[in-house]
C-alpha cells in the first residue's frame, strides 16, 4: 500500500534555488509546493497545510521571512507545522542572531545557503519521515 | 543610563530580534493617520508618524475587558484574557511615554489594577523621538522627553539611532542583537544634543503651566466655560483619544438564563451625560458646560493636587480630534487672557467671580475659539 504523500511547502523569492531545491525534493519522492513571497507562502499553508515549510529569510523584505514564521504561529491551525529556516542572512548579517526558541519566530532548524542538501534531507527525514 | 547606537541600515533586523520578545506593534499608515497594530512585515511601520489616533493606553487599558466571570456554583472567576500577551510596542513617542508613567500612578496608588499592571509588565516600550507638528505642545508640559518608562528609546542622530537603554529587559533585547549596536562616540553625544536642542526650538505651541492650577481657581466662575458648553458636542473624543484619560465604567453582560455572565470595563468619559449620574438618578453634572469645565479642571488642576503635575502631556490629540475644534491651548491662553485683562480692568475681577456677566469689550478682547486649529 502506497502512503500518502508527504508535502513541504518552499517559500523563496529566487526562482533558480526554488526549481533546483523542487526538483531535488521531487526526486526524493516528496510533494512539493512552492511560494515566492509570505503573503502566498500563507496562503497556500492555509489551503494544503502542509507537513514542513522551508522558508527563507530575507525575500522582497530583508526581514519578510521572519514575519512570515510569526504569521504562522499565530495561526492556530498552521503553529505546528515544523519550519526550516534557509537563509544566507548569516552569512550576509553575521552579527544576527535568531535563537530557535525564541517567542514568535520558534522554528525547527536553521540552515545557511548554500544549503547542503543531503543534509537538509536527513533534517527532513528526522523531522517529518520518509517521503513515502 | 546605557548608551549605544543602532545604525539606521540595521533597523529591520533589530525588528526582528525584538520580535522574539513579543509580536511588534508598531505606528501603521492608516487613511492618512495613524494606529498602532501589529506588524505583518517590517515595512508597514511608519516611525515618522506625528501622532497616532488612538494611543498606546489601548493596550494597558483595552477599550472593552472581561474583569470576571460568573458562574453558578463557581462564583466569580478572574480572567486573564490577553493578560499574558507579549507584545513589543514600537516607537512610542516620549509624550506617550510619559502618559502611561502618569497611568503607572493611578493603576498603582490606593487601588492596584492587577490587569493593569500585568500588562505594563508584558508589554515592552521601545520609545523613538519625534518632530513635532503645529499642535504638539508637550514640552509646555514637561513630557517632551522620559528618563523611565520604556525599555529602549531612539534618538535620530543622522545615520544612526541614538539609544538609552532604560531597563534590563531593554539590555536583554540588546544583547540579543549580537554586535548590531554599537559603542556612541564623542561625536555621537554632540550630535545628540544638537538636534535635542533644536528640537526645543521648534515647539509652535507653548503653555506655561506653572500657575495653572491658580489661574483655574480664580476662572471658576469664567463665561468660557458656558461658550465651551455651548459649543461642546460631548461626543467624548477627547477622552478616547486622551493618553492620560482613564475614567472607565464597569458592567454586567448576564446571559441567558442569568445564572452566568461577564463583569465587563469599558472606557468612560467625563464629557457622556451619564458620567455624574447616580443610582438615584441625581446628576451632578447636567449641562455640557458643566461637564466640560469638570474635565479641564480634573486634568488641569485637580491632577495637581493629587500628583504633583498635570494630567495633560501635551500630545495634541485631543485638538485634533475635537468635531467643533475645542482647542485646549487656546482655552488656557484666553483663561490667562481675561486674568490679564483683569489686571488691566481690576474691578471686573470682582464681578466676574461673582458669577455676574462680563463687559462685551471684556468679550471682544478674546480671540475667537473657534479660529484656531
Amino acid at each position: 500500500m502506497i502512503g500518502v504523500e508527504k508535502r513541504i511547502l518552499i517559500v523563496d523569492d529566487d526562482s533558480d534555488f526554488l526549481e533546483s531545491l523542487s526538483c531535488f525534493l521531487e526526486a526524493n519522492h516528496f510533494l512539493v509546493l512552492k511560494a515566492h513571497d509570505g503573503a502566498q507562502a500563507l496562503k497556500l499553508a492555509k489551503i494544503e497545510h502542509p507537513d514542513l515549510i522551508l522558508m527563507d529569510v530575507m525575500m522582497g523584505e530583508r526581514t519578510e521571512g521572519l514575519f512570515t514564521v510569526q504569521e504562522i504561529r499565530r495561526d492556530p491551525e498552521l503553529q505546528d507545522i515544523p519550519i526550516f529556516v534557509l537563509s544566507a542572512l548569516y552569512s550576509q548579517v553575521p552579527e544576527f542572531e535568531v535563537s530557535p526558541d525564541r517567542g514568535w519566530l520558534a522554528h525547527d532548524e536553521f540552515l545557511s545557503k548554500p544549503v547542503d542538501m543531503s543534509l537538509l534531507l536527513a533534517k527532513i527525514h528526522q523531522r517529518i519521515g520518509v517521503a513515502r | 543610563m546605557r548608551t549605544l547606537k543602532l545604525p539606521k541600515t540595521r533597523l529591520d533586523f533589530f525588528a526582528s530580534v525584538v520580535q522574539q520578545f513579543g509580536e511588534v506593534h508598531a505606528p501603521v499608515e492608516q487613511d492618512g493617520k495613524y494606529a498602532f497594530k501589529r506588524l505583518t512585515r517590517w515595512s508597514q511601520a511608519r516611525l515618522d508618524y506625528t501622532r497616532t489616533i488612538l494611543p498606546p493606553k489601548k493596550y494597558f487599558l483595552p477599550p472593552r475587558e472581561t474583569l470576571f466571570r460568573y458562574e453558578d456554583g463557581k462564583g466569580y472567576v478572574p480572567c486573564a484574557d490577553g493578560l499574558n500577551e507579549r507584545i513589543v510596542l514600537f516607537g512610542v513617542h516620549a509624550c506617550d511615554v510619559f502618559a502611561l508613567n502618569i497611568l503607572d500612578q493611578v493603576f498603582s496608588g490606593s487601588y492596584p489594577d492587577p490587569y493593569y499592571q500585568t500588562r505594563r509588565r508584558n508589554i515592552v516600550i521601545i520609545g523613538i523621538d519625534c518632530t513635532p507638528d503645529d499642535h504638539c505642545f508637550c514640552r509646555s508640559m514637561r513630557a517632551d522627553f522620559v528618563e523611565r518608562g520604556f525599555d529602549l528609546f531612539f534618538f535620530d542622530i543622522g545615520d544612526y539611532y541614538f539609544t538609552l537603554v532604560g531597563t534590563a529587559r531593554g539590555d536583554d533585547m540588546v544583547l540579543a542583537a549580537g554586535s548590531l549596536f554599537e559603542p556612541v562616540t564623542l561625536g555621537d553625544v554632540e550630535e545628540y544634543k544638537r538636534r535635542s536642542s533644536s528640537k526645543r526650538g521648534s515647539f509652535k505651541r507653548d503653555v506655561e503651566i506653572r500657575d495653572l492650577p491658580e489661574i483655574f481657581e480664580l476662572e471658576y466662575r469664567s463665561e468660557i466655560w458656558d461658550e465651551l458648553g455651548d459649543r461642546c458636542l460631548s461626543c467624548g473624543s477627547c477622552s478616547m483619544v486622551c493618553p492620560t484619560c482613564y475614567c472607565f465604567d464597569v458592567t454586567d453582560d448576564v446571559e441567558l438564563g442569568s445564572r452566568t455572565g461577564r463583569r465587563v470595563r469599558t472606557w468612560d468619559s467625563c464629557l457622556f451625560p451619564s458620567h455624574a449620574m447616580t443610582a438615584t438618578g441625581e446628576d451632578f453634572r447636567k449641562t455640557r458646560a458643566s461637564r466640560i469645565k469638570f474635565r479641564f479642571y480634573h486634568k488641569q488642576r485637580g491632577f495637581v493636587a493629587e500628583y504633583g503635575r498635570p494630567s495633560c502631556v501635551g500630545c495634541g490629540r485631543c485638538t485634533t480630534s475635537c468635531p467643533v475644534k475645542i482647542d485646549v491651548v487656546e482655552v488656557v491662553d484666553r483663561l490667562r487672557g481675561e486674568e490679564y485683562v483683569s489686571k488691566q480692568r481690576s474691578p471686573d475681577v470682582e464681578i466676574r467671580h461673582h458669577g455676574e456677566s462680563v463687559s462685551a469689550a471684556h468679550g471682544a478682547a478674546r480671540p475667537n475659539l473657534s479660529d484656531g486649529g
